[in-house]
């Protein structure tokens, strides 16, 4: 098996239809919808839950992979890597169950490969930086939105089973606070490329723009200051994430 | 653990792709088990060798199947031969160990022995799920067969293991038992799911392509969109021998529908994106995102 695989090895049943999340977005745009999913309808909702599952799906893949592709990483990692692999398969397991729950398919909605793009960089320490502490803390960011949108319909089935899975995320972004520091102790420029990974994944993956640093009722998808810092976020990180959300891309 | 973990990217099956990403964690914790008790036992902690060469091959035999189309080699490798295969052993290995002297070595088999025979037992669910025709099962157990005259070579996973290398009385736990350990996937894609009107736009198409009646295919699609599906539907030129449709994914109002096309040569998939206009539902946009050579199709 080669290490590491090409982006488009990914692997996938015929019922998936796979976009550029830009193009999903242009296309939503030209209807005069909002180019994500914006949590105003049951339907939206489950638009949200669908890219999730398949984003849980990638993050189960990624991690599998980051636990073939580098036998020489310390013993400690791998054991981490593989945890999350499991971690991973369970949350898809609770997607399933809450697309079902709210009437959806498996297919439903494109499915695009961010996520997995991300989990491919050839060096241990960008995947940790990139999909542990730059998407998966994007992850408790739209978790905690998903969770209080729950609370707001009455939705306790969303809401439980998103913050057990949101307790996940945050062990992971705390994996990947680590295991940066550890992968790079030494090699600073190793340490200065993982984070310019992270800061560019950070910037491009921001819902469109719709993260931002408020309260849930005044901003559409509030950043997770507590989550973070759980995670392992210094207060200078998520400061620097703030301000550059206020210079996003639409993505 | 490592294998596992590889293939789960590789594997396009959601019940095979959910069962290594299960298990992938639980390879690692008896890796770690038995890492940690190799110091104990006055060796260098997670450390490994093979057992001689033979071993080595069997190893990268194991590894190989990494196409899409190769689920059932990769299933029944790891789940009809490595993990029936480390139940024989272990179950041996525990038989002849000292009950005063080695319980922490006994604990560990006893754990690995229990895991390992539900990892077992749940593969051969999915096996079973996956493996639908005589050709299928025909292909699981000329694998099968290959893979355990390798490792007969290697005298096993510890290079002095007698025969039987897989021995079934040690197994023991019942498919009913380990269900509960399987995700619960979705049922197949049904083109029930296709509203009515769309369906019947779809089946249309399908149709015309299916007959070769270009101008009548052409009709189904936007005038702009016409040359580049027409572009995008060369590489399966030749008589389109039939369709299926095989997944629906919504885009705000617009459907992008997935068509499985069967030509003498070659299978493609075609995403076409359908807008409803004036007229009713129409194309207005479609890539050819895969072809496969009609050999290597399911």
């Amino acid at each position: 098996m080669d290490r590491p695989i090409a982006y488009d090895k990914l692997a996938r049943e015929d019922r998936f239809v796979r976009m550029r999340a830009r193009d999903v977005g242009e296309l939503k745009v030209e209807q005069g919808l909002p180019p994500f999913p914006d949590l105003a309808s049951r339907e939206s909702i489950r638009e949200r839950v669908h890219g999730i599952m398949v984003g849980e799906l990638q993050a189960m893949e990624g991690a599998g992979r980051t636990v073939y592709d580098f036998p020489d990483a310390p013993w400690e990692f791998t054991m981490d890597m593989a945890r999350q692999v499991w971690d991973e398969s369970r949350h898809v397991e609770t997607y399933l169950g809450l697309l079902e729950h709210l009437g959806g398919r498996v297919g439903e909605f494109p499915e695009s490969t961010i996520l997995w793009r991300c989990a491919c960089a050839e060096d241990a320490a960008a995947r940790v930086a990139g999909v542990n502490r730059g998407l998966e803390g994007l992850a408790c960011d739209v978790f905690n939105q998903l969770i209080h949108i729950a609370q707001k319909i009455g939705d306790p089935i969303i809401e439980k089973s998103v913050d057990y899975v949101l307790a996940d995320e945050i062990t992971h972004v705390r994996m990947g606070s680590r295991w940066l520091n550890e992968l790079t102790r030494g090699d600073a420029e190793r340490r200065r490329k993982a984070i310019e990974f992270q800061e560019t994944i950070d910037e491009r993956f921001n819902l469109g723009g719709s993260r931002q640093d408020g309260h849930h009722e005044l901003v559409p998808i509030s950043i997770a200051k507590e989550a973070r810092k759980l995670a392992g976020f210094t207060d200078e990180e998520i400061e620097r994430l703030v301000k550059s959300t206020q210079r996003s891309q639409v993505y | 653990m490592r294998v596992l973990g590889g293939w789960i990217a590789l594997t396009p099956e959601l019940p095979a792709k959910l069962l290594f990403g299960r298990h992938v964690w639980d390879c690692a914790q008896h890796a770690d088990l038995w890492g940690r008790r190799l110091p104990e036992l006055r060796a260098a902690a997670h450390e490994s060798a093979p057992a001689n060469d033979a071993m080595v091959a069997f190893t990268e035999m194991l590894e190989s199947p990494e196409g899409p189309r190769q689920t059932l080699e990769r299933i029944v490798g790891v789940y009809g031969v490595l993990k029936p295969h480390l139940v024989t052993i272990y179950a041996r290995h525990l038989a002849s160990t000292n009950a005063v002297y080695e319980p922490p070595t006994r604990r560990i088999l006893v754990r690995c022995l229990e895991e390992e025979r539900r990892h077992a037992a749940a593969g051969a669910i999915v096996l079973d799920r996956l493996a639908r025709d005589a050709a299928a099962r025909a292909r699981v157990a000329d694998w099968e067969r290959r893979l355990l005259t390798v490792l007969e070579k290697a005298g096993g996973v510890t290079g002095d293991a007698t025969a039987p290398l897989v021995d079934p009385a040690v197994l023991g736990v019942t498919p009913e038992v380990v269900a509960p350990d399987l995700v619960q996937v979705p049922p197949d894609f049904d083109p029930a799911a296709l509203p009515a009107d769309l369906a019947a736009a779809v089946d249309a198409l399908r149709k015309s392509l299916e007959s070769g009646d270009d101008a009548g295919a052409a009709a189904w699609i936007e005038p702009a969109a016409r040359d580049a599906l027409r572009a995008a539907f060369a590489p399966l030129a030749g008589r389109i021998a039939g369709t299926r449709v095989v997944g629906l994914a919504a885009i705000g109002r617009q459907q992008m529908v997935k068509l499985r096309i069967e030509s003498p040569r070659a299978i493609g998939f075609v995403q076409l994106r359908w807008t409803q206009t004036a007229s009713g539902w129409r194309v207005a946009a479609g890539d050819l995102v895969s072809t496969e050579p009609v050999s290597a199709a399911p």
